[in-house]
C-alpha cells in the first residue's frame, strides 16, 4: 500500500467537489525551488511515491526532497460485474485534493539546473500540468 | 540595499474587489500606505515599473503623488493564487534616520568541506530579520559555509552582520547544519512501515455474543 494517514474519523468518505485555487499551500515554504500544480486533480499515494522515487533517483543522494501533499482522501470502488446499491464500496485508495497553486514537491540543497531537471522528471509521475517555481524573495 | 526609487503614483478613492480588478486591467497595481499617524490612503501605481523595481532589490521608495513626495518602505506583497502576479501592495511611511526590523535574506557563500565528505548542507532559515537605520538596510548578509565540516552547524547569533544592524531572530534559531545523508528508502521498505489500514477513531469495539446487560 501507498501513504495513507495512520488515524481516520470515518474511513469512508464523500467525493466532493474541487472548486477553486488553493489559498495555502501555494509558494516555496522549505526547499529552494518547487513544481506547482496548475490544474486540480486527485493525486494518488502511488503517484505521489513515483514522484519521490524519480526525485531521488535523479537527485542521487543530493539534496532534500520535501512531499507537500499527503493523500489523505479515500475513495471506494465497486468491483466488477457488480449489481449497484448493496451498500457504499470497500475502498480503493487513498487521495491528496490538489487545486490550481498547490505546491507538490519542493527540493533544497542543490544548483537550480539540477533542481529543474529533476522535477521534470517528477512531473511526468503527476497527473496535472505543473510548473517550476523558486523561492520567493524576502521583504 | 539599492538607492531610493523614484514611483509615479496617483490617489484612488473608489475602494473594493471590482475597482481594485479594473485598475489591473489597465496595467496598474492597486497600494495603500500607512504609518507614522497619518492614516491611511490608497493609491494606484504602474504594475510594470514596480515590478521591475522589485526584482532588482529595491524595498525602498520616493512615491509622488497629487504633487506631494513621500518615502515608503514596502511592507508587504499580496500575489495572486500562482504567486506569479502582484495584486497589491502595503507600504509604511518611514523617516531615513528611523530604525526599521526588516527580514534580509542570507547568501551561503562556497561549496562546505562535510559535502566532498557524503555530507549534506540542510538549510533551516534563508533570511533573518534585523533592526537597522531605514538608508542602511542590508540588501543580502552573506554567510561563508566553506569551513563547516559534517556535524557542524551555524545559529543565528554567528552570522556576522552589517555595522548599524542588530539582530531581531533569537540568537539560537539554527540557520543551517551540516549531516550525513540518509540512505533514500525504497517504496518496499516504506510500504512495510505502513499499516495496512488505518485506524478509525469512531469503530465501535465489538461486543462479546451471549451477554445480556
Amino acid at each position: 500500500m501507498a501513504l495513507m494517514p495512520k488515524r481516520v474519523k470515518y474511513r469512508k468518505k464523500m467525493r466532493g467537489k474541487m472548486k477553486g485555487n488553493a489559498c495555502r499551500g501555494n509558494f516555496v515554504a522549505f526547499g529552494e525551488f518547487g513544481l506547482q500544480a496548475l490544474e486540480c486533480s486527485w493525486v494518488t499515494g502511488r503517484q505521489i511515491e513515483a514522484g519521490r522515487v524519480a526525485a531521488t533517483h535523479f537527485l542521487h543522494r543530493e539534496g532534500k526532497v520535501h512531499i507537500r501533499i499527503f493523500p489523505d482522501h479515500s475513495y471506494t470502488c465497486k468491483p466488477l460485474e457488480t449489481r449497484m446499491g448493496k451498500g457504499k464500496a470497500e475502498i480503493a485508495g487513498w487521495v491528496a485534493r490538489v487545486k490550481p497553486g498547490a505546491v507538490l514537491y519542493e527540493i533544497g540543497g542543490v544548483p537550480e539546473d539540477i533542481a529543474r531537471a529533476a522535477l521534470a522528471r517528477v512531473a511526468y509521475k503527476m497527473p496535472v500540468r505543473c510548473r517550476f517555481i523558486t523561492k520567493r524573495h524576502s521583504l | 540595499m539599492a538607492d531610493r526609487m523614484l514611483l509615479k503614483g496617483e490617489s484612488r478613492e473608489q475602494v473594493g474587489t471590482s475597482k481594485a480588478v479594473a485598475l489591473r486591467k489597465q496595467g496598474k497595481l492597486p497600494a495603500i500606505m500607512y504609518g507614522h499617524g497619518k492614516g491611511t490612503s490608497s493609491f494606484a501605481l504602474g504594475l510594470h515599473d514596480l515590478t521591475e523595481a522589485i526584482h532588482h532589490g529595491h524595498r525602498l521608495f520616493d512615491i509622488e503623488i497629487d504633487g506631494k513626495r513621500e518615502t515608503l518602505l514596502v511592507k508587504d506583497i499580496q500575489y495572486d493564487y500562482l504567486g506569479k502576479n502582484y495584486i497589491h501592495i502595503d507600504f509604511i511611511r518611514v523617516n531615513l534616520a528611523e530604525l526599521v526590523t526588516v527580514s534580509v535574506d542570507l547568501n551561503f557563500k562556497g561549496i562546505a568541506a562535510g559535502t566532498h565528505e557524503g555530507g549534506m548542507l540542510d538549510v533551516h532559515l534563508d533570511a533573518i530579520e534585523v533592526e537597522c537605520k531605514v538608508s542602511e538596510i542590508p540588501e543580502a548578509i552573506d554567510v561563508v559555509v566553506k569551513e563547516i565540516n559534517i556535524g557542524d552547524s551555524i545559529y543565528a547569533s554567528d552570522i556576522e552582520l552589517p555595522d548599524g544592524s542588530t539582530l531581531k531572530t533569537d540568537g539560537e534559531a539554527l540557520i543551517l547544519n551540516c549531516h550525513l545523508v540518509a540512505i533514500a528508502k525504497s517504496t518496499e521498505e516504506l510500504e512495510e512501515e505502513l499499516p495496512v489500514g488505518p485506524e478509525v477513531i469512531t469503530e465501535k469495539a465489538e461486543e462479546p455474543e451471549g451477554e445480556e446487560s
